[in-house]
């Protein structure tokens, strides 16, 4: 499933005196199978854009389409309504969408009724079986014993474990397209590690797409097949990562930190040292290797 | 967006009614309502309305957002006005319409009900008026400072004013918070808009309960924050803004007590309902 926007704008509060635009004149193209990155600083309009994956807004202006639903504002009007809401639920079943702390959003009494939630919302009366069936498959991709948590509070779970069930209960509706917003915020090293490998695990098995907003650009450096930078509800960029860091003014005239590769890049090559690498961990090393290598010879 | 519902939202922009001191504002606000309630005549409703519609223009607030303000409690109107309608019993009253149901209507019960939904309306205008020139803080000092005399009977009115104070800076912050949880619940699929009522009340479980838990978090992490500050709300706490009296405050004063005295006289020269 193919995301296309073209020209998409939103303002909040429309029409009033506090109109303001959030987003303006964004086309983009994400493709099925991308590890999409989504940069920018605080109140760029990234959130306002991955709202817009979920029809959480409305779109005002321009076009959007995810797959084959088109959630352009002229496909809902008149009589369409009651369609429209069909193709909401559509959307919302293969769009799945981890929100920002998306612990504070558990509210059952029992891990099973949480996850089992979604599911229920989004299939036409399952049958026990099938419930189970799907909250012991989403439990397990995150990587929980079924029968250890499924009826515990998920008040009593850890940090790390709340934000796994919460996850688990957007999976368990097997969205093909992964939305996750700052996922790692509020996480030790430890924890961030474990879930960029369940996202990675992820990408491989059942989730084709994945889009995540984040502040850390050594992540997004690391994972992200492509990068789309937000600034001032415009879209200044979509590149490759290495092709984007190579570009450090864009990068710090927009608020944000280059990766620390880059900057170790940076600061060698102000000493007459240059290296060329994907700012990604594992190629950095090498091609320093590489490089003192060359020289020992 | 729910932060889109502007009910009586402070409306920032300078002029005279903003700078009034709002304790002036309460004790108008007071007066006014009174007044309203006294009222027995036409001539008492367009002096209230006349007195209602200068300040809205001297407060340069759009008189679209004090109108609007009448739609919450709309309903409560609607249902008073018929009531009064068909319930509403005087001597003398003509029955207007001779047919079954209808022959309670009179022409009295009629300006009678008229009366309550016009009192009702003007009561919702002007206290929105005073809650768009009014930030939620100074507001708070104002009521504060008038229920100082109650600290004589050990009343804690220095508390109550922080309890008021916290629960309106936070009305904004659990709104985003109720938008938020909202989203990520549609977004696993719920649905807020069809059924019954009672499967409506069932949808809303799933924003109830983290809304509270998180409230009650954030209650936690203010309560310890103060703490850590040492905040002491008693004896010889001083005040970053100081409220005065100004010349504007008697001025404002004195129009007030010119329009009620006109309302009194209105009622004793014109009568009752005209």
């Amino acid at each position: 499933m193919d995301i296309i926007c073209n020209g998409l704008g939103f303002q909040y509060s429309k029409k009033t005196e506090f109109a303001k635009y959030a987003l303006k004149d964004v086309s983009l193209t994400i493709k099925s199978g991308e590890f999409f990155g989504i940069i920018g600083h605080t109140g760029s309009g990234k959130s306002t854009f991955i709202r817009h994956l979920n029809a959480l807004c409305e779109v005002q202006e321009g076009s959007l389409s995810v797959g084959e639903i088109d959630l352009s504002p002229e496909k809902k009007k008149g009589k369409k309504k009651k369609e429209y809401k069909k193709r909401l639920k559509d959307l919302r079943k293969s769009v799945g969408m981890v929100f920002q702390y998306p612990e504070q959003q558990l509210f059952a009494e029992t891990v099973f009724e949480d996850v089992a939630f979604g599911y229920k919302n989004f299939n036409e009366k399952p049958s026990a079986e099938e419930v189970e069936a799907a909250v012991k498959g989403a439990l397990s991709l995150v990587g929980l014993d079924y029968n250890l948590v499924k009826d515990k509070s998920p008040f009593d779970l850890s940090g790390g474990q709340k934000r796994r069930v919460a996850i688990a209960g957007v999976l368990v509706a097997k969205p093909s397209i992964l939305v996750l917003d700052e996922p790692c915020a509020g996480l030790d090293p430890a924890g961030k590690t474990e879930l960029w490998a369940l996202l990675h695990h992820l990408h491989k098995t059942t989730v084709e797409t994945i889009i995540v907003v984040s502040h850390d650009m050594n992540d997004v450096a690391k994972h992200c097949t492509r990068v789309a930078m937000f600034s001032d509800g415009t879209l200044k960029r979509v590149a490759t990562p290495s092709e984007l860091f190579d570009d450090t003014i864009l990068i710090e005239e927009s608020g944000l930190e280059v990766p620390v590769t880059a900057f170790i890049k940076n600061e060698l090559l102000k000493n007459g040292l240059e290296i060329k690498t994907d700012y990604t961990d594992d190629n950095f090393v090498e091609q320093i290797v590489n490089l003192y290598k060359s020289r020992q010879v | 967006m729910l932060s889109d519902v502007a009910f009586g939202q402070y409306y920032p922009v300078s002029s005279p009614v903003h700078r009034l001191d709002p304790r002036t504002k309460i004790v108008i606000l007071i007066a006014y309502i009174v007044m309203i309630f006294l009222i027995k005549n036409f001539v008492g409703f367009v002096l209230a309305g006349a007195f209602l519609l200068a300040t809205i223009i001297i407060a340069k607030v759009p008189i679209g957002s004090v109108i609007k303000s009448v739609k919450a409690i709309l309903f409560i109107i609607i249902i008073t006005f018929i009531i009064n309608l068909f319930l509403h019993k005087e001597e003398g009253a003509k029955v207007l319409f001779d047919v079954w149901l209808l022959n309670k209507i009179t022409d009295k019960s009629i300006k009678y009900a008229l009366f309550m939904a016009l009192r009702l309306s003007f009561l919702v205008f002007g206290s929105s008026l005073l809650t768009l020139t009014t930030t939620p803080v100074s507001l708070t000092d104002g009521i504060e400072s008038l229920l100082t005399p109650l600290k004589w009977i050990r009343f804690p009115v220095h508390e109550l004013a922080l309890i008021m104070s916290i629960a309106l800076r936070f009305i904004p912050t659990l709104m985003e918070e109720t938008d938020r949880i909202i989203s990520a619940q549609k977004a696993r699929g719920a649905d807020f808009e069809t059924g019954n009522f009672l499967k409506k009340a069932k949808a809303l479980l799933p924003v109830l309960i983290p809304l509270v838990i998180s409230a009650f978090r954030r209650a936690e992490e203010l309560g310890d924050a103060m703490d850590a500050r040492c905040y002491n709300g008693s004896k010889n706490r001083t005040k970053y803004k100081k409220l005065t009296f100004k010349f504007r405050d008697f001025i404002s004063v004195f129009i007030t007590a010119a329009v009620f005295t006109a309302v009194i006289f209105a009622n004793i020269y014109l009568g009752g309902i005209v």
